[in-house]
């Protein structure tokens, strides 16, 4: 009950906060981000902290939701609610073919191998000119304002798009991980011989739970190049800024939790955000550099993740209310 | 004879690729820590190089003793206040430190030297040798005789020294070091250190022929996963092994395919290698 009232309260502020926020302005935009950044963490921690296959691929599958839904309405005039849909086909297709080949790894040297497997994406981007338009990148056409059309004047809309979409993520999650499927994944995880003996089919849950992600990463890649409007190859099949930062924001905020990712978001990306503007045109590389010590510190200091010092707190919490 | 030429180069610059990738081998074969990071020694060993040339008059080359010492000086910090908090964490935390020290390590470069590109010349940087109707490039050439020298002087130190084979023993049972009085601590700096330092050797001696800026590690990284995962992680033979062979395929890919696609051919042997055999292939199964 108590969580209940929590999560409303949480839900009702979250749509609050763009109320008061310019329409337009960069708070809004960094609050859309963090928004969006929290989602594609949330769709990584299906794979990353269900399965525990820690995936540094999935700038993959989100360059392939932005390209589909944009060339899709630079080529044919398609909605992009429409082409999310294309996306999140295509996100998941690929999500298999990396999959097939790369689930029986574990631990690192399934790291790397998603890893090359974003950056194949990342050079075939480039190199299919006639499709991407290449290096030079994709720019979102502009069209009449209108909601059908998933066009708008201002980034207000965007920001509760963003909203609605980190609470499906979210609420995908958490069936997912309280469903049978989560007790398989947890299985697997602790003991994948163990799980295999009594009855698991451990490799079709983890490609069940691959494809789940990749369609939603996709289908988020989307909504991002509506709010980014350009990117190019380099940008969105980045395996530092998309990849490598979306599985950080989840094992940050604490890995295989629904919180984990919303924590994990809400602290780095305004910070980063706060530090590109504060420094950018002072010295490069100083807001990254300070990125990598806060993950560094984080690591060393909570490991499982921000989420912990909640749960010490409340452990704290109720001892004192037991002794009184 | 453009085949053969390319075979040559391959083999060449293979060496090179070798010894940089001994460096993260030894790290997971003692460790077995997956070091991310790595690639970035290899940017400081080509920065403390180019340094030296530019300031001192040093050959780059002759450098490379002078990059050794200060990443192994780094490593040996690294280790000791980072790495060994996190030897028997979780996976994730072993990871995605190595993750953040590397963008530590990229962006500290960043901000210290500006992200121009930085080249050095060397007299014998366009000169190469005939042999019948082939070439050798001289800085291939030096290149690779450096790594081979390195990688004797490493062997040599693995097979007799009292350290080499403490380091053995400690990758092999660390309990069962620890218990025979080595100091197991002292071994993984020691191993972590000597590594990064192979891997900033390995920067120096490709100077001549590579241009240095803040973000070149990522152009390596990749390419050293792959060596290591071509000879089986953990095994330094392994590693030579695959730096010859990588070597090799990029030299091949060169001549067939266009020069955007040679990273491709490079990414999917390593994903086909992952998938098929991921104890390596020389490795025991």
């Amino acid at each position: 009950m108590k969580r209940w009232i929590a999560i409303v309260v949480i839900v009702l502020v979250a749509m609050a906060v763009p109320q008061v926020l310019n329409p337009s302005g960069y708070w809004m935009r960094v609050f859309t981000l963090t928004l969006l950044f929290a989602a594609m963490a949330q769709a990584w921690n299906l794979i990353g902290g269900l399965a525990n296959q820690l995936s540094l691929g999935h700038a993959a599958f989100f360059g392939i939701g932005a390209y589909t839904s944009t060339i899709l309405l630079l080529k044919f005039g398609i909605s992009p609610w429409i082409g999310m849909f294309a996306a999140g086909a295509l996100g998941g297709l690929a999500a298999l073919v990396i999959a097939v080949p790369t689930m029986r790894l574990q631990g690192h040297y399934f790291a790397l191998a998603t890893l090359a497997f974003g950056e194949v994406a990342r050079v075939i981007a480039n190199v299919w000119t006639s499709l991407t338009g290449g290096p030079g990148g994709l720019s979102v056409p502009f069209v009449p304002p209108s909601f059908a059309a998933y066009s708008f004047k201002q980034l207000l809309p965007h920001a509760y798009i963003a909203l609605v979409a980190l609470i499906i993520v979210t609420v995908i999650f958490e069936v997912i991980r309280r469903g049978a499927m989560g007790y398989r994944l947890r299985a697997i995880r602790e003991n994948a011989a163990a799980a295999e003996v009594i009855g698991i089919d451990t490799t079709k849950v983890k490609l069940q739970t691959a494809v789940i992600s990749g369609v939603l990463t996709a289908m988020l890649g989307t909504l991002f190049a509506q709010v980014a409007v350009f990117f190019d190859p380099d940008t969105a099949f980045s395996a530092a800024s998309i990849s490598i930062r979306v599985a950080l924001i989840a094992i940050i905020g604490g890995v295989g939790t629904a919180v984990g990712p919303i924590l994990g978001a809400f602290f780095i990306v305004p910070i980063e955000e706060l530090m590109n503007d504060l420094f950018s045109s002072g010295a490069a590389g100083l807001s990254q550099l300070i990125f990598g010590v806060i993950l560094i510190v984080v690591i060393l200091w909570r490991p499982r993740g921000l989420v912990t010092i909640f749960e010490a707190l409340r452990a704290r919490l109720q001892g004192r209310g037991a002794q009184s | 004879m453009s085949f053969i030429q390319a075979i040559l180069d391959g083999l060449l610059v293979g060496g090179v690729y070798a010894v940089i990738s001994i460096g993260l081998t030894l790290v997971y074969g003692v460790m077995g820590i997956v070091n991310f990071a790595q690639a970035e020694f290899l940017m400081i060993g080509m920065f403390v190089s180019w340094f030296a040339w530019a300031y001192l008059g040093l050959d780059p080359v002759l450098a490379a003793p002078l990059s050794f010492a200060v990443a192994f000086a780094l490593g040996w910090v690294v280790q000791g206040q980072l790495i060994s908090r996190v030897l028997k964490a979780l996976s994730v935390a072993q990871i995605f430190l190595t993750v953040g020290l590397m963008i530590v390590l990229e962006n500290g470069a960043l901000l210290a030297f500006g992200s121009q590109f930085r080249s050095v010349t060397t007299p014998y940087q366009t000169m190469s040798l005939s042999l019948g109707s082939l070439f050798i490039s001289v800085p291939y050439l030096i290149a690779f005789a450096m790594s081979l020298a390195c990688g004797v002087a490493l062997w040599w130190f693995m097979r007799t020294s009292w350290f080499g084979r403490a380091m053995r023993a400690t990758a092999q049972n660390p309990m069962a070091a620890q218990l025979m009085g080595i100091d197991t601590a002292l071994m993984y700096k020691l191993a972590f250190a000597l590594g990064v330092g192979l891997t900033a050797f390995g920067g120096a001696v490709v100077l001549p022929y590579v241009t240095v800026f803040p973000q070149v590690g990522g152009q390596f990284v990749v390419l050293m996963f792959t060596v290591v995962v071509l000879g089986g992680l953990g095994s330094v033979a392994g590693a030579v092994v695959g730096g010859l062979a990588v070597g090799v395929i990029q030299a091949l890919s060169a001549l067939f395919f266009p020069i955007q696609l040679q990273n491709l051919v490079l990414f999917l042997v390593f994903i086909v290698v992952l998938a098929v055999r991921p104890q390596g292939l020389v490795g025991a199964s």
